[in-house]
């Protein structure tokens, strides 16, 4: 066992982990160390090579390898630490790590650490599509990494379920190389990615988008041979008769995120059940003291600006912590995600101040009110504008002292 | 033109155990196999149960070797390494009147020299299983689960390194009886051999019609299966049955532990005619969770994982009730062919049972010669089971134990290798995936697929065009992004 | 005189504009509701670009593949082109980011540079 004791280790060198490693040296702690189970150091960056990364906090449009790199470089410069290739196994309460990679079995005792694992993708039996279990069904992630990395096609005539950012970057990446893309499948009916990416990945490539269809069989003894489409009413069930056979060898799916909290679960951390993510506070600091959370393994983001914000804060608070520099907690109230709200984040809250709160509606709609109240009384309300599910709403709220001492629960509610 | 003693035909769990067997001896063996590994096809998408004999009637084939079999498992797990764990089974009654059944069943139990079998009521049952609801069960101590891909590929690995000659990939398309022998004409080649063991599964009427104009038909008869997420293994500790539905003399919709940790729900059973048709349905998925959800209330909805379907190869139809005893005979028209006919349930449990009677019958032919330096190789244990001395020792060793390519198994990249090692040759992603369990885990190869493709690139110089999923046109890729100009 | 429709990608709305143009002219028919959404519908019927990324071969490198993108926006009907030259190019290793892959990719005064770095793969 080889042993090594730091301030700050972060699980995860994706975004999430180097914002955080950055900002926790930053901050003070002069020992960072980031634990990533690949060769390269981006999570999942390194693959993204479209743009659109960073607008936010640099004001350009990187691409995922440029943002990558740029918090690379200052990690470097900072001296943070890293240890690539190396799996954590396992960590616990006393916040003791243990890892492998080719040098050996590693116990890293941290005084605090910031969980950044990202997270993977749904998988075909998921949404249990049934059928023949043939070749040439990919997540869209896999694809990604096949074609970008790897120097790899993985099809030629692809169709693509979901129509997600992820979906809809890979319609025009593989478009570009040569596939013959023949449509991207949506169950709602509207598309879940961003305007920009239907009119630019799908409209500019006469790419068809199925609306309100679902995929109901899969057909294929070895190699994929054949989808089979069928449009969907408005309780999502299917039309009969509406079946319509795409012959194709390639079916990507882009069905949606999942955080990875093994390593957290085993731990004890507690889980958000509609986040899968834990539950944090606004320190983000999860159910373990000294364990904090970020970036998609807290919950599912749709920007890295977003991820990004939120990172910096947990990695500054994580080397709050490893310096023992923490204000006195008062007891905790429950943040409760209420009418029209599917989940908010920190879903608790132990001090007075001003909160970063990211939340999630359940519908679309054009015009809203957030409505936050207290024991029936509201202390706040916003009035929002074009909110929809696939895009996370990010909302700074100052919560005075009296409503920390006084009161349990904080309930945040949406209405049209 | 090679010629052999023994011609195999199947590398299933049956061609394997006896190949197996037969490898004792100084025998020149081939198996013929039409997939890119052993377990292609049935053998791998079982329940994995070893039956206990309870549900076969007595004096039946099925009966008498499934009893054996099931013994022979216990001394085999500790000398050839392969996990089985003795689960115990409650085949549960919902009502006072499915009891009876449950009696019938504990009666056949007793003429098959089943130990152990005991009628619990629901409460009693209750403190043992908390989460299962029913009126009465028969506890059978004596079942057990096995994971059958690696069981067979532990069989087959084995009977590989006392040479015998697995031929993977190779499909047997005309046979011809001669004298003292057949002519056995492949797509990679002729051969001859003295006697021809025809443990084809649902090729094994195909096989007899090649020499003979067959006296049976096969029904084949669909039966899917959901695997669940480790997440939900406490809510059984031992296999629950419903009590058999008599009218397809098929086992119903069963809830099983798997040594790994999942819980399996199925085999439903539904009688198609094309013994390939490996799909799963939407309609049997609803069916078998609702079903499971009857014996387990608290069973989620979103605890999928996988889903499969294994095709049993019945000799009887729907209309004459699904039920006929095994074949395991040498045909009265061709001497020297040796026929498995009809091994469905428990064909797993009964396999070494079946080798062994199948090696009885070979030697009135051939003098069984014993070999003096018979080898065996225990499977290995997993990185992720070992100790942590074991763990670093073997590091120190080889770094490649250290590179952890499966995130949600651990497994090693040095497990990977062993996989891609192995004596058979065979390379598939399955290859890889039921040998050290890589992909098999909660994301289905979304981390490691990469990883291991690009193992079988550099360690193994594969060529992208041949790097395919199990079958052997299932490629992955269509080459490459850029290409690579020598 | 072409009457299409343009869906506005500069706010999460997606207004749907209807637009009159030959491709010199510009006319705004209906469905705008700002500014910047006609401006925007404005230079996607008169001089549509896009902005491209794709990867170029590396030689001799730690990874096969090297991601680049254009320096500017691309006119939308020089994309073929411009992939086709992409496609083409080969670069050896050691690559930098920011580093000029291709110059003047297809007469457009617009570059190829490498959006990140590869080392020497070390045998």
């Amino acid at each position: 066992m080889i042993n090594h004791n730091v301030d700050v280790a972060v699980i995860g060198g994706g975004p999430a982990g180097l914002v955080a490693a950055v900002s926790a040296q930053e901050h003070g702690v002069k020992n960072v160390l980031v634990l990533d189970r690949n060769s390269w150091l981006g999570g999942i960056l390194p693959q993204c090579i479209h743009d659109g990364f960073g607008v936010e906090e640099t004001g350009s449009s990187m691409t995922g390898p440029e943002y990558a790199e740029m918090y690379i470089d200052m990690a470097k410069k900072q001296k943070i630490s890293f240890m690539n290739e190396t799996m954590v196994l396992d960590f616990d309460k006393k916040l003791e790590i243990t890892a492998v990679n080719r040098e050996g079995l590693h116990r890293i005792k941290a005084k605090s650490v910031v969980l950044a694992m990202g997270c993977r993708e749904k998988t075909r039996w998921n949404v249990m599509i049934p059928g023949d279990r043939p070749s040439g069904i990919y997540t869209a992630g896999v694809a990604q990494s096949f074609i970008n990395l790897y120097n790899i096609m993985p099809g030629r005539n692809i169709v693509i379920l979901g129509s997600g950012d992820v979906g809809l970057i890979m319609a025009r990446r593989l478009k570009f190389e040569g596939a013959n893309v023949k449509g991207v499948v949506e169950i709602l009916p509207y598309a879940s990615g961003l305007t920009r990416n239907v009119v630019q990945c799908l409209d500019d490539y006469d790419i068809p988008l199925y609306l309100n269809h679902t995929i109901t069989y899969i057909e294929g003894c070895d190699r994929l041979k054949s989808v089979t489409i069928a449009r969907v009413d408005e309780n999502l069930e299917v039309v009969p008769g509406s079946e319509e056979k795409i012959e194709c060898d390639t079916l990507l799916l882009s069905l949606g995120l999942i955080p990875e909290n093994e390593l957290s679960k085993t731990t004890g951390v507690e889980i958000d059940n509609v986040t899968g993510g834990p539950i944090v506070d606004q320190f983000f600091e999860t159910s373990v003291p000294g364990v904090f959370a970020c970036g998609n393994c807290l919950q599912v983001y749709d920007t890295v600006d977003v991820l990004a914000k939120g990172a910096k804060l947990a990695g500054w608070y994580a080397a709050r912590h490893a310096m023992k520099q923490r204000k006195d907690i008062q007891k905790h109230i429950q943040v409760v995600a209420g009418e029209g709200i599917r989940h908010v984040i920190p879903q608790r809250i132990c001090k007075d101040g001003k909160i970063s709160f990211t939340l999630r509606v359940e519908k679309p709609q054009q015009t809203a009110k957030l409505h936050l109240t207290v024991d029936g009384k509201e202390i706040f309300i916003k009035k929002l504008l074009w909110i929809n599910p696939a895009n996370m709403v990010e909302i700074d709220i100052d919560i005075p002292d009296e409503i920390i001492r006084s009161k349990s629960e904080l309930e945040v509610t949406i209405d049209g | 033109m090679k010629n052999f003693h023994v011609a195999i035909i199947g590398g299933g769990v049956i061609g394997s155990a006896i190949a197996w067997e037969l490898s004792k001896y100084k025998l020149d063996i081939v198996v013929f196999e039409k997939g890119c590994d052993v377990a292609s096809g049935n053998s791998k998408a079982n329940s994995g149960v070893i039956h206990s004999g309870i549900n076969s009637p007595h004096g039946s084939l099925k009966a008498r070797y499934c009893v054996e079999g099931n013994k022979m498992l216990r001394s085999l797990t500790d000398q050839l390494g392969f996990s089985l764990k003795w689960t115990g089974k409650y085949v549960i009654a919902k009502n006072e009147d499915e009891t009876k059944e449950l009696e019938r069943l504990k009666k056949v139990g007793a003429e098959n020299n089943v130990p152990g079998l005991e009628i619990q009521n629901g409460s009693d049952i209750k403190k043992t299983e908390p989460n299962v609801s029913c009126y009465a069960g028969l506890w059978v101590p004596a079942a057990g689960v096995i994971l059958p891909y690696e069981f067979t590929i532990v069989l087959a690995e084995n009977a590989a390194i006392n040479d015998v000659i697995f031929l993977l990939e190779t499909n047997v398309i005309g046979l011809k009886k001669k004298n003292d022998g057949f002519v056995i004409e492949t797509d990679k080649g002729v051969f001859q051999s003295q006697i021809l063991v025809n443990a084809a599964g649902l090729g094994c009427r195909n096989i007899v019609s090649m020499v003979e104009k067959p006296d049976f038909q096969l029904y084949p008869c669909r039966g899917e299966y959901l695997v669940l997420d480790k997440n939900y293994n406490d809510l059984i500790t031992s296999m629950i049955y419903p009590v058999p539905v008599k009218e397809l003399g098929v086992l119903g919709v069963h809830i099983t532990p798997t040594i790994e940790g999942n819980i399996l729900l199925g085999p439903s059973a539904e009688f198609i005619d094309d013994p390939d048709d490996r799909r799963t349905t939407k309609d049997m998925m609803r069916t078998l969770l609702l079903e499971a959800k009857e014996i387990i209330p608290s069973l989620p909805d979103k605890a999928v994982i996988n889903a499969y379907s294994g095709i049993r190869c019945k000799l009887a139809s729907s209309d004459e009730g699904g039920w006929a005893d095994y074949r395991v005979e040498e045909s009265k028209q061709t001497p020297g062919l040796v026929n498995l006919l009809g091994i469905e349930s428990p064909g797993l449990t009964s396999a070494p049972a079946i080798a062994k009677e199948v090696t009885r019958m070979i030697s009135k032919y051939i003098e069984l010669k014993t070999k003096n330096h018979f080898k065996t190789k225990k499977k290995g244990k997993r990185f992720s089971e070992m100790s942590s001395a074991e763990q670093s020792d073997l590091i120190k060793k080889d770094k490649r134990w250290g590179r952890v390519v499966c995130r949600c198994e651990h497994i090693t990249e040095a497990e990977v290798l062993r996989a891609l090692s192995n004596p058979l040759g065979a390379r598939s992603l399955s290859s890889v995936k039921y040998r050290c369990r890589a992909g098999m885990g909660r994301c289905q190869g979304g981390f490691c697929t990469q990883h291991i493709v690009r193992i079988m690139e550099e360690e193994f110089n594969m060529n992208l065009k041949d790097i395919n999923l199990g079958l052997p046109a299932s490629n992955l890729f269509y080459g490459r992004t850029r290409e690579i100009q020598k | 005189m072409d009457e299409r429709e343009i869906t506005c990608i500069v706010c999460p709305i997606g207004c749907k504009m209807l637009v009159r143009t030959d491709g010199t002219r510009f006319e705004l028919l209906d469905g705008s509701k700002c500014k910047r959404g006609v401006e925007y519908a404005k230079s996607e019927a008169l001089d549509p670009r896009r902005f491209l990324t794709s990867s170029v071969f590396v030689e001799k490198g730690e990874w096969p593949l090297v991601s680049v993108k254009t320096t500017k926006l691309i006119p939308k009907d020089k994309i073929v082109q411009v992939l086709n030259s992409i496609k083409g190019a080969r670069v050896r290793a050691p690559v930098k980011l920011g580093q000029k892959i291709i110059k003047n990719i297809e007469n457009t005064g617009i570059d190829i540079v490498a959006t990140k770095s590869v080392k020497i793969l070390q045998i």
